[in-house]
Order: C-alpha cells, then sequence, then structure tokens
C-alpha cells in the first residue's frame, strides 16, 4: 500500500485539488441540459471520489512528523516572486482535509433529495466544488503565496452561494407581525457581500504580511519558514508582519470584534452554504494562523499573543452571551460558532503543545457538530421557513422525534459533553492557556478561568435551546398556522430516513473522536512539537 | 549597432515597429487621395491598418527575442540596440541616445501595439464607421507617438513623442459626432493644451538645472552629490511640474476630471483606446522620465507620487461604487486602476537605482495586467452596446442575466471583472497586485500599503456587482447576438491573454529588467 501511494507520489494532491474544480467547471459548462437531480448526483460522485482520493493521500501522508513533506508536488510557478506550485500534505493539514472532503460529500448528497428554497441545484454545486477545491488547496498548500491564492479561491464561489441561493424566506417573528425581517434579494446580497467584503479587506492586509515575510526571510516556502523559525527577520518586522497576517486571518476564523459578517452569512446561506462556511471556511483562518503566523514569525506572534488571547475570551463569552438572547436558531448556531472559534484562537495564542494541539482538535470538532446543528436547522427551516425558537414550538421530541434527537445530540456535543468530540479541543485549549505564560503573560491564568466560564455559558444556552424547542408539551406555537404557512414547506413530517443517512456520518465521527481522541491527537501532535520548535519554549 | 561618431546614426531596424506604423499611414493617406471617400474602400483601410499594426507588433517580437537572447550575457543589460547618438564629451565620456530598445521600451510598445490592434478590430464595425480612414489615421497616429514614447530618452523626443500620443486622441473621441461626443473632445482638449504648457515648463527647468536634454546625462547630474541645492531645488520643481503635465493621460486624481465625460462621449472601441493604449503612453512618459533620468531626485518626486496614487485608488474607488452606467463605471474603474499602476513609484523615495528598477518594473507589470483585463471587459461592453436599444449609454442592468443568453460572453466579462479586482480565478489581477504592492512593503511606506488594501475591498464590492448582474435571473430576454468576425476575434485574443497570464503570471511578475534603459 505504502509503496504504491509512493510512486502516485504528490500527484495524488493534484488530484484531490484538481477534480472538484475540473467538476465544477464542466458542470458550469454543460448548461441547463443537466437536471437538479442529476447535478447533485454527480456532485455526489465527484465528492464521494475526492473524499477516497483525501483518504488515501492521508494515509500515504504518514508519519506526519515533518512540515509538507509527507506527500508532495513541487513545481516552479512564478519564479520571479519565488513563488512554487508546492502542494504538501502534513499532520496539520491532513486532518482538515478529511473533513472538508466529508463534508462536501455530505452537503453534496443532502441536496439530492433536498432543494434548495431557490436558484438551481447545478451552480450551487459547481459553486460548492470550487469552494471545496479552494479549501484543500489551502490545507495542502507548503508556499506562503499559494495559499494565499488558495485562500482566495474560495471568496468569490462563497459569495454566489449567499447571494444567489441564500434562504431568504423570513417568517415574520411570533408576536410581532408588524415588523416583518428583511427579505428578498437585497437581504441576501447585504450577507454575500458583508462576507466578501470583510474577508477580501483582510486578506489584502494578510498579503501586505506574507508580502513582508516573503521578502525579509528570501524564501516563500513554508517547511523552510517552520525552520527558521523567524531567523533573520527582527523582532519589529516579526511583529509587524505578524499584526497584518493574524489581523486578516482573524476576519475570517473569526475574532471578535471582526466577527460581525458571520451571523448574517450563516443565517441567509443555503444548508449547503452554512455547512460549508462553519466546517470549512472559518477552519481555514485558524489553520492560517498554525500554518503561516506561529511558526514562520514566532516572536511576532508572541508579542501579540495576549491580545490574541483576551480577543478569543472575549469572543467566547459575547458569543455565549449573545446567544443567550438569540430567538433565531440559525443565528444562535452562528454566534455559538464565534464562541467556540473563540477556544481555538485562545489555544494558537497560548503557543504551548497543549494549546495548539487543542486548537487543531477544536476546529475538526466544531466542524463536526456546528456542520450536524447546521444540517438540523436547515431541516426544520424546510419544514416551517423560520428558524425562531417560538416559531417552531415545544414539543419536538414528540412532534418530530428524529429530527428532535438529532438537534439533541448537537446541543449536548456543542456545550462540551465528555466523552463527545466538542469536549477534548475545549479542554486543551483551557490547558494550554493555562501553562501558556510564555506567550500570554500574566493574562494567562485569568484568561483560562474566563474560557471556563464560557463553557458554562455554552451549557446555558444550549440548554435553553432545548428546554424551548425539544422539552415540553406537544404544543404547536400560536403562530404556526399564521405567517410560517406564507410558504410552502419544502418538506414536511419528520426527517426522512436520506436526511438520517446525511446526518449520520457525523454524530458517528464526533462520538469516535469524543472516546478516542488520541486518533487524532497522534497525528498531530507531531506537527505541533516541530511547529512550537522555532517558538523555543 | 549604430557608428558611434560625433555625427548621428540612425539604426532603423531599432525604430521599426515605429516606422511600419508610419509607413502604414501614408499609405492610408494615398489610398484617401485615389479615391477619397469610397465606401468600398473600407476593408481595404481596415486590412492596411491592421496589417500595419501587425508587421509593427512582429518587430517588436523580433527585437524582444533579440534582446532576451543577448541580455543573459554577463554584461547584463548592456546589449540594448539604441540609436541617434551623440559620442561623449568632456566629462561625459559614455556616448548617449536619444532612441533605446530595451526590455522596458518592448515590454511597453507590446502594450501599445496589442492594446491598439484589439481597439482596431473593436472599431472596424462600431460605430462612427463613415470614418474610416480617418479613424485609422488618428489610431495610428496615436500608436506611433506612443511607440516611440517608450524608446525615447531624451527630453525633446519625450515631449514630441508624448504629444504626438496625446492629440490625435481628442479627434477619435470627437469621431461619435454628437453633443456628447463634442464635450467630451473639448474637455480631453482643454486637459491636454494645459497639461502641454505645465510639461513644457517643466522640461525647461529640467533643462535649465542640468543643462542637458539627454536622460543619462540628467541622471548622472542630478545623482552629483556635490549639486548646489539652490540648482536641485529648480530641478524638483521641474520634475513635479512635467509629472503634473503627464498625470492627466493616467487620469490621475487630481488631474483626471477629464476621464468620465470623455469616456461617455467617446466610440466606446477609442474608449477602450484611451483606457489600454494611451494608459500605456502615459506610463511610458513617467517611468522613462522618473525611472531612466530622474531616480536620484526620488527622495522628492515619489512621496508626491505616493499621495497622487492614494487619491487616485480611492476618488476612484469611491465614485465607481456609485456609478450605474456601465461605461461610467469603466471610467471610474480606470481612474482607480491607474492609482495602481502608479503605486509602486510611491516607493523609491530611498532614490537608489535598484529601487527605481523594482518599482518601474512592478508598475509595468501591472499595467500588462491592467491592460489586458481592460480590453476583454470593453470586447464585451462593445458587443452588448451593439445589441443594446440604450447602445452606449446602457446602464449595468443591461447585463442582467447575460449568462443564460451568451455564456461565453458572460464567462469573459466575469473573467476580466474578477481579473480587475484581483480575484481567483482572475489570478493575473491578483499577482499584479502582489507585484505592486512588493515595493512598498519592501521600502516600509505602510500608510500607502494600508491605503491599497483598503482599496482591494472597494474594488471587489463594484466589480462583484456586476459580475453578479451576469448571473441572476434575467427580467426580459435580451436578443442573441451575432457576433462579428472581427469582434470575435478581439475578444478571443483578449481572453486568450488574460487566460495565459493568469496561468502563467510570471510574465507580469517577471518584468525585472537588470538595468534600467
Amino acid at each position: 500500500m505504502s509503496t504504491f501511494l509512493d510512486s502516485l507520489g504528490g500527484w495524488l494532491l493534484v488530484v484531490l485539488v484538481g477534480a472538484p474544480l475540473l467538476a465544477a467547471a464542466v458542470l458550469l459548462a454543460v448548461g441547463d441540459r443537466v437536471g437538479d437531480r442529476t447535478a447533485a448526483e454527480t456532485g455526489t460522485a465527484v465528492a464521494a471520489g475526492t473524499l477516497l482520493v483525501a483518504a488515501l493521500a492521508a494515509v500515504g501522508a504518514a508519519p506526519y512528523d515533518r512540515p509538507g513533506t509527507g506527500l508532495s508536488v513541487d513545481v516552479a510557478w512564478i519564479p520571479a516572486l519565488g513563488v512554487r506550485f508546492h502542494l504538501g500534505l502534513d499532520g496539520l493539514g491532513a486532518p482538515l482535509v478529511l473533513l472538508t472532503a466529508l463534508l462536501t460529500l455530505l452537503v453534496c448528497w443532502h441536496l439530492v433529495r433536498v432543494r434548495p428554497v431557490a436558484g438551481r441545484v447545478r451552480g450551487l454545486v459547481a459553486c460548492i466544488l470550487t469552494v471545496e477545491s479552494g479549501a484543500l488547496a489551502t490545507f495542502t498548500a507548503q508556499d506562503l503565496l499559494l495559499f494565499f491564492v488558495a485562500f482566495e479561491v474560495v471568496l468569490v464561489p462563497m459569495w454566489f452561494v449567499v447571494a444567489l441561493w441564500g434562504d431568504d424566506t423570513q417568517a415574520p417573528r411570533v408576536g410581532e407581525p408588524s415588523t416583518p425581517l428583511a427579505g428578498g434579494e437585497s437581504a441576501r446580497r447585504d450577507a454575500a457581500n458583508r462576507f466578501v467584503l470583510y474577508t477580501a479587506l483582510g486578506s489584502a492586509v494578510m498579503l501586505l504580511g506574507l508580502v513582508l515575510v516573503a521578502l525579509r526571510a528570501g524564501t516563500t516556502d513554508l517547511a523552510a519558514l517552520a525552520y527558521a523559525g523567524g531567523a533573520g527577520m527582527s523582532t519589529t518586522t516579526q511583529t509587524i508582519a505578524a499584526t497584518l497576517i493574524v489581523l486578516g486571518l482573524a476576519v475570517k476564523a473569526p475574532m471578535f470584534p471582526l466577527h460581525t459578517w458571520l451571523p448574517p452569512a450563516h443565517t441567509i446561506a443555503p444548508t449547503a452554504g452554512s455547512v460549508l462556511l462553519a466546517g470549512v471556511l472559518l477552519k481555514m483562518g485558524t489553520y492560517g494562523l498554525v500554518r503561516v503566523a506561529v511558526p514562520v514569525v514566532p516572536d511576532g506572534v508572541r508579542a501579540i499573543a495576549p491580545f490574541l488571547g483576551a480577543l478569543g475570551v472575549a469572543g467566547i463569552l459575547w458569543g455565549g452571551l449573545a446567544c443567550l438572547v438569540e430567538r433565531d436558531l440559525k443565528r444562535l448556531v452562528a454566534f455559538s460558532s464565534v464562541a467556540h472559534m473563540g477556544f481555538v484562537l485562545l489555544g494558537v495564542a497560548s503557543m504551548t503543545p497543549q494549546g495548539l494541539q487543542g486548537a487543531l482538535f477544536a476546529n475538526v470538532a466544531h466542524g463536526l457538530i456546528t456542520g450536524l446543528l447546521f444540517l438540523v436547522v436547515g431541516g426544520l427551516k424546510d419544514r416551517r421557513h423560520t428558524a425562531d425558537l417560538e416559531g417552531l414550538g415545544s414539543g419536538l421530541r414528540d412532534r418530530l422525534p428524529r429530527l428532535g434527537w438529532l438537534l439533541a445530540f448537537g446541543a449536548v456535543a456543542g456545550l462540551g459533553l465528555p466523552g463527545l468530540a466538542g469536549f477534548w479541543g475545549e479542554l486543551l485549549a483551557i490547558v494550554g492557556a493555562w501553562n501558556g505564560e510564555g506567550a500570554l503573560g500574566p493574562l494567562a491564568r485569568p484568561l483560562a478561568v474566563l474560557a471556563a466560564v464560557g463553557t458554562a455559558l455554552a451549557a446555558a444556552y444550549l440548554l435553553r435551546v432545548l428546554f424551548l424547542v425539544w422539552h415540553g408539551p406537544n404544543g404547536r406555537s400560536a403562530g404556526a398556522a399564521g405567517p410560517a404557512a406564507l410558504f410552502a414547506p419544502v418538506t414536511v413530517g419528520d426527517a426522512t430516513t436520506h436526511e438520517v443517512a446525511v446526518a449520520a456520518p457525523l454524530v458517528v465521527a464526533t462520538v469516535v473522536l469524543g472516546l478516542l481522541p488520541w486518533l487524532l491527537l497522534d497525528v498531530t501532535a507531531p506537527i505541533v512539537r516541530v511547529l512550537l520548535a522555532g517558538v523555543g519554549s | 549597432m549604430s557608428a558611434i561618431t560625433g555625427v548621428q546614426a540612425v539604426d532603423p531596424l531599432a525604430l521599426a515597429p515605429a516606422i511600419a506604423t508610419l509607413g502604414t499611414i501614408l499609405v492610408l493617406v494615398l489610398v484617401d487621395a485615389v479615391a477619397p471617400a469610397a465606401a468600398r474602400l473600407r476593408r481595404v483601410h481596415d486590412a492596411v491598418a491592421l496589417a500595419g499594426l501587425v508587421v509593427s507588433g512582429v518587430f517588436v517580437a523580433v527585437l524582444g527575442v533579440a534582446a532576451t537572447g543577448r541580455d543573459l550575457g554577463p554584461v547584463a543589460g548592456a546589449a540594448v540596440r539604441s540609436t541617434v547618438c551623440v559620442a561623449g564629451q568632456g566629462e561625459y565620456t559614455l556616448p548617449t541616445c536619444s532612441f533605446v530598445v530595451s526590455p522596458l521600451t518592448l515590454t511597453l510598445q507590446a502594450v501599445v501595439v496589442v492594446g491598439a490592434i484589439v481597439c482596431l478590430l473593436l472599431a472596424v464595425d462600431g460605430p462612427g464607421a463613415r470614418d474610416r480612414s480617418v479613424h485609422h489615421l488618428l489610431l495610428l497616429a496615436t500608436v506611433t507617438g506612443a511607440l516611440v514614447l517608450a524608446g525615447s530618452r531624451d527630453l525633446a523626443t519625450l515631449v514630441v513623442a508624448f504629444e504626438t500620443a496625446s492629440l490625435p486622441v481628442i479627434g477619435l473621441v470627437a469621431l461619435r459626432r454628437d453633443a456628447q461626443g463634442a464635450q467630451g473632445a473639448v474637455t480631453l482638449l482643454l486637459t491636454a493644451v494645459a497639461s502641454l504648457g505645465l510639461l513644457l515648463v517643466g522640461v525647461a527647468m529640467l533643462l535649465l538645472a542640468t543643462g542637458s536634454l539627454h536622460l543619462d546625462r540628467i541622471a548622472a547630474a542630478v545623482g552629483d552629490p556635490t549639486l548646489p541645492d539652490s540648482v536641485r531645488v529648480v530641478a524638483v520643481a521641474g520634475t513635479l511640474l512635467a509629472v503634473a503635465g503627464i498625470a492627466f493621460k493616467l487620469s490621475v486624481v487630481p488631474f483626471h476630471l477629464w476621464t468620465p465625460d470623455t469616456y461617455a462621449g467617446a466610440p466606446l472601441p477609442v474608449a477602450a483606446f484611451l483606457s489600454v493604449v494611451s494608459k500605456a503612453a502615459g506610463l511610458a512618459a513617467v517611468v522613462v522620465l522618473l525611472g531612466v533620468g530622474l531616480p536620484a531626485l526620488g527622495d522628492a518626486w515619489s512621496p508626491a507620487v505616493a499621495v497622487l496614487a492614494a487619491l487616485t485608488l480611492t476618488v476612484g474607488n469611491l465614485v465607481a461604487l456609485r456609478q450605474t452606467v456601465a461605461v461610467r463605471l469603466l471610467a471610474w474603474s480606470t481612474v482607480a486602476q491607474a492609482g495602481w499602476v502608479v503605486l509602486p513609484l510611491g516607493a523609491v523615495a530611498s532614490g537608489t537605482p535598484g529601487d527605481a528598477r523594482q518599482a518601474v518594473a512592478a508598475s509595468v507589470g501591472y499595467l500588462v495586467a491592467y491592460g489586458v483585463a481592460s480590453l476583454l471587459a470593453f470586447s464585451v461592453v462593445v458587443l452588448l452596446a451593439r445589441h443594446h436599444p440604450a447602445g452606449e449609454d446602457h446602464t449595468l442592468e443591461a447585463y442582467r442575466g447575460l449568462a443564460r443568453r451568451e455564456p461565453v460572453a458572460a464567462a469573459a466579462l466575469g473573467f476580466a471583472l474578477l481579473c480587475l479586482a484581483g480575484l481567483p480565478p482572475g489570478l493575473v489581477g491578483l499577482v499584479a497586485k502582489v507585484v505592486a504592492v512588493r515595493p512598498l512593503v519592501d521600502a516600509g511606506v505602510w500608510w500607502l500599503a494600508v491605503v491599497a488594501a483598503a482599496n482591494v475591498a472597494l474594488g471587489v464590492a463594484y466589480y462583484l456587482r456586476w459580475t453578479a448582474l451576469l448571473v441572476v435571473r434575467p427580467t426580459a430576454v435580451p436578443p442573441t447576438w451575432r457576433v462579428r468576425p472581427a469582434e470575435g476575434i478581439a475578444l478571443g485574443v483578449s481572453l486568450a491573454l488574460c487566460v495565459a497570464f493568469s496561468v502563467l503570471p510570471q510574465v507580469v511578475a517577471g518584468l525585472v529588467p537588470t538595468a534600467l534603459r
């Protein structure tokens, strides 16, 4: 097996990145002759193939102990800028590559039976596959500027996903029929624009930092930069570069207070878009921190780590408090993403092995759990055209048991119940912060304590959701027959077998990673040691 | 090589690209004289003009291949062709030449020729088709001026070539022969005349301060550390006035005011010509004057250029955000893009030749990327204008749902807009932006770098707004297009160039000549 993979070498990665892109181009080129069902099935087949290739590549990339050398392809691309088309897979990228391929497969499969509220499926699948390709390229890029290019690839297709296939059928809130929520094309366009403008501005700022690193370090090779650990760059240069790079990535992660693009985008996006935004795009930001910030400009990141950690914790608390009062379930899940990503940022800012490990673990766990939650909430919205907690009504447990149990599972996983995937990442991030005096200074312990308070907040808001929607008498709320009836439901009744089957892999993965966390920790441990070697802790 | 004697010798091959277009003008005049205003000779006029441009392009390519082959020698950058030289005398031991064929010259000439060919193809069936010979004459005259300008290395040649590249454009703008066209032409005429005055005063002051018209001697004179401050002040003032005189051609704020009116008043292919060829000529004048002649005064002109670039980017993008008429949006977007083009020149405050070389290479690299993307965008806009009831004044709404009717044209326009915005798949634009900010980051001009970064987001906003319209559901079914061969070729050529440069951005990033001559 191993020799077979060796002979394939890095070209496996070219197939991994190229196949979804090619399929997207073909789907766009064939025109409307292809029906919705066929398009979704094609997408599913391509995504399944990509997942297979990703699995092969992940196996072939073992033992994951050196940056970018497991499997790699390396071709000169722009010699004048020293940029190479260099893809490589290591312990940092492998888990996220698998997560991306898995989530793409699930959302494409989801589209086979469940149509989005607006628009044709063919274009949506093409956009999803392009996003997948860009994300996979981001997670395998081993060159600073190639990373940037890949990072930018997802922008335009994701913008289209939100702007064209967004779910704008907002029923008025219960009890406030006179103030309908803004809906229609303008709402979609507004959410999509906010997403793309924030991210484009962040990327441009990050680019300045990347160019500074490339100029001062004299190379754009990420492995070489990681081994150099900032050597040859003064602390001032490193601090400027780290500030620019972290600012740019923090928009995408997102970091409080740069998160304000996230709730509207996640809320308006169709189910597939929400899952990919939360499960893949946010990860690109935090992955970038671990890949192009911490090992490349360690002194600079250490200088700004207290701010990063403090803003991460602010995100945890702000997200948690917002969730406590949020009435729209989809927005609530979006705000909980801000809180969860706060843990990831705190873990990175600690610059300790535990913290970084925790950040990487929480990244994957959040992708699985939030992906599941968005699938379930999207399912609920398909039935009632509202995600308003009161509009959904209580007693979901009895009325729609399958959806109800999936929601309950997602919620307890999200609040970090031990034994499920959400627990380990956040625990390790807090432990890392507690031990992170080296980077966080005197803030280390207070931040760890506040982050722990944040987990209590998570428990409070998720239990509130369960109390309002899942638990209680089988009472259809007063507004049930009113505003929600404005739109015909996409689906009626409880979750279909198809919907359960789509959600099942996420449930299984959440349980497996919760019970056997070392499956993931063993993959990331060696590479984290290498990346932190330059930090000198 | 030309004989290096006291006598001026002319090397015809060095001047061949310009001679080709000049010869074509003569042929066109002859044809016109033999059969004046003969409608049946329209195609002959078109063919002659096109052939002239193609021959000129072939000469540029031949010289380029020769220069590449020889540039690899140990004395890199030295083996360029030059002509109209005078022998060294007195303190200047080396011969000095008025026309130099360097990699810089050839790159600028290539942009000019390719841009002119595409614009000509767009124009042959476009509005104002009655004025075939006049149109072609004016276009070729402008191109001749721009080609000479790229190689000019003395102030007299530079001024004459610059005016040759500027004045015929006014005639081109007036070709629409309506009130709007006349207004556009008058606006441009007034700007051009005022700018000529500034340029002449600036050049005169430079001559006064350095005692020479030749740029390499001027470079040596202002680079002399013993230069008295009083003389230096005159040289700096002359430089700034000359830059102000050239800036209108690049549509740099605050010398941009003619741009929106003129673009809206000119026939669309002429607007495309203004945005690519005319801008290339403006940049040629700027980089030749500042990069070749005055790098030593970088500490004086570079901050000024930096302020102009920041203003141009911000004003252009902010106004473009509010435009609804397609050609006006393009006009303001070319203002913003001009800011990107001159941006790298804001990072030469050190005044070292190395920095000047990097900045000039970045500017020209950005021009190449902008040029191909702009040509592609205009190709589609011209096509749409011909099929839309509102003609050249159509709004962005005309693009609603274009992807359903004309998928190829819509894809091409979307690609061009993303190239201009600098987002994948428009990699040529993205790499060009990397190239443009590199000198700023290197020199630590952070305020300008941050302004540029903010302007990326502003640009994305309106380019994406336009791109989005292409794919939404159309309100009315637009008529199917009948694309004429010339327009098809123009679209194909510019699309091919955009795609090729996106796959191989080295073309844009790799314009780093070993020496600036």
